[in-house]
């Protein structure tokens, strides 16, 4: 027999195991299966059992009802594409100078001020919630997308995350800089930022998906449907059609599958990222 | 001149931080401190005088029933937590063995945790419908004849809104303990098998103790975060059948937005900061303590 390479602790066949976890899995994603098999039926067929997956009356009507109309998700993507993408970039920047700042630049008070961020995660968004209300209700931009996008802007969580990258580059690289006469600024733009592409992608992907789904704040902060994004048209949607199963399994699917088209391109970023912060802060 | 040059780069360090540091003050800290003061008022947003009270907003908590229903809901949602994490721990020891397949699996079991908790409490509402729904007839084709109410009853409720968060965590934890298992020595395994350990007892001797700082940052950040959402819960119940699913974090949203009494809500929402303190310092302390190295 062939020395083994890789431990393992369950002896028997990988393909056995295999077939297990993949049936798992199965059982994982269940929910998706049975939204997207939904949302193709007639109303009859719903609750029919045994379920019916494949529907022998496959209509797309439902998905129409959701994206025509004077409610249509059209309106509710463009909303959550403008917030979403925003945030992203204004927020992976924005992490990414502050970060620089606490990683690679020792000024009086930093240890203090990085204190005082950490400090800040700890506090429930529910805290923040009538303050802010009342403070977006008297400067105007309340039920405004700016009541959404202004803070989103900022995460504490990027600008922790960015920082464990950016002590993860040697000095040398910027004492060599520096020695040459180059300023900060030019180390973070030609030096830094380029190193950390890696770690900026991983952020501005967990940060859009976060933004996109986003259903608390937008419904503190907003009240007019023409503003809602994906998440609250969702509900609106749901809300009004309560025995239109179908239709409700067609919104959700609008609501999840883009989720599911960023995880599957940028999967491996989401994973990094999310396992750096965790593991290693 | 030189020195001169290098205090001024110094002095760079506030323009970096600085602009982050803005908005930390407008949308974290000034709120914060705001809310706090609210604590102390009779806010009401129909009502827009506000007047000193004392501590009659926390008095009034202390004889809350609903406050102290909704801490109990929000303890049986915590129940959530430890049981994803060990359901994590035990899908990410098998994708860390010899088998096929192995990105699609991760990639099936984390699929829940990218996609929006609303949309995905939606088809939940549906799969737990009790009459109708697909859970509920699967049960009764394998014969059980009274199958739970799942999310319309109130004793059911809160353990149905568990099983959504078990589901929707588990492949969060099954990343982060995949990331730990490739930190195990695998000499160290290797060795235990040859003097005969049987693979659970690796399993519970070895491998459990060496993940336990992951473990126990799982179980910290996960409390947290669990305590902090509402959303799911919003969208699917509102926080009912009868109250039976008012979780701290829901009650501090309806007293604000639905009963428009908002220093009694920003007292509620202190006392929602005062757990999550709990659970930090428990941190500190038993970092120390409880976890093997």
């Amino acid at each position: 027999m062939e020395v083994k390479k890789r431990l393992s602790i369950l002896q028997p066949g990988s393909l056995l195991i295999t077939i297990i976890m993949l049936a798992l899995a199965v059982v994982m994603i269940i929910p998706f299966l049975w939204m997207i098999s939904t949302s193709l039926k007639t109303p009859a067929e719903v609750f029919k059992y045994p379920i019916e997956w494949i529907p022998s009356n496959l209509t797309w009507e439902h998905h129409q009802k959701v994206w025509s109309g004077a409610k249509s998700f059209g309106t509710y993507y463009l909303n959550s594409l403008k917030i979403s993408i925003i945030g992203m970039v204004g927020a992976t920047f924005l992490s990414a100078f502050a970060a620089y700042g606490f990683a690679r630049i020792e000024f009086k008070g930093r240890n203090t001020l990085f204190l005082l961020y950490l400090s800040m995660m700890m506090i429930p968004p529910q805290v923040l919630f009538v303050p802010k209300f009342i403070m977006f209700e008297w400067a105007g931009i309340y039920n405004t997308h700016l009541a959404l996008i202004l803070p989103g802007l900022f995460t504490i969580f990027g600008v922790f995350m960015l920082r464990q990258f950016f002590l993860s580059i040697p000095n040398e690289i910027s004492e060599s800089a520096f020695i040459d006469g180059a300023g900060h600024f030019r180390i973070f733009f030609r030096l830094i930022l380029p190193l950390a592409k890696p770690a900026l992608a991983t952020l501005a992907i967990i940060d859009f998906s976060w933004q996109w789904n986003d259903y608390e704040n937008a419904l503190v902060f907003l009240i007019d449907e023409n503003l809602y994004t994906v998440p609250l048209g969702l509900q609106n949607f749901i809300l009004e059609n309560t025995v239109d199963y179908n239709g409700m399994m067609a919104a959700a699917s609008a609501g999840i599958i883009p989720m599911i088209v960023v995880f599957a391109i940028g999967q491996r970023y989401i994973i990094q990222g999310l396992t750096n912060s965790a593991v290693k802060g | 001149m030189h020195n001169n040059w290098m205090r001024r780069q110094r002095m760079l360090g506030y323009i970096f931080v600085g602009p982050n540091m803005l908005g930390v003050l407008l949308f974290f800290l000034i709120p914060a401190v705001y809310s706090f003061g609210l604590m102390f008022t009779d806010y009401k947003f129909m009502n827009p005088d506000m007047t000193f009270i004392g501590l009659d907003n926390i008095k009034r908590l202390m004889k809350d029933p609903l406050f102290f229903l909704s801490l109990r809901n929000t303890l049986i949602f915590l129940l959530a937590v430890p049981v994803s994490i060990v359901l994590g721990f035990i899908v990410a020891v098998i994708l860390n063995q010899k088998i096929y397949l192995k990105k699609l699996l991760r990639g099936l079991y984390f699929m829940p945790y990218i996609t929006s908790g609303v949309a995905v409490a939606f088809v939940w509402m549906l799969l737990f419908q009790p009459n109708q729904g697909p859970i509920n007839g699967l049960l009764r084709s394998i014969g059980v004849d009274n199958p739970p109410g799942w999310l319309s009853t109130t004793t059911s409720s809160m353990y149905a809104i568990d099983i959504i968060w078990i589901w929707f965590m588990l492949g969060y934890n099954m990343i982060i303990y995949l990331a730990a298992l490739q930190e195990v020595s695998s000499e160290l395994l290797e060795a235990a098998k040859i003097d005969g350990a049987r693979p659970l007892q690796i399993l519970r001797r070895i491998i459990w103790p060496l993940v336990s700082p992951t473990t126990f940052l799982l179980l910290i950040t996960g409390l947290i975060m669990a305590i902090k959402t509402f959303g799911i819960i919003q969208a699917t119940t509102q926080g009912g059948p009868g109250n039976s699913t008012t979780i701290l974090s829901l009650y501090v949203y309806q007293n604000a937005f639905r009963y428009y009494d908002m220093g009694y809500a920003a007292t509620v929402s202190w006392a929602l900061f005062a757990i999550i303190l709990l659970i930090t310092v428990l941190q500190w302390v038993g970092q120390k303590r409880w976890v093997h190295y």
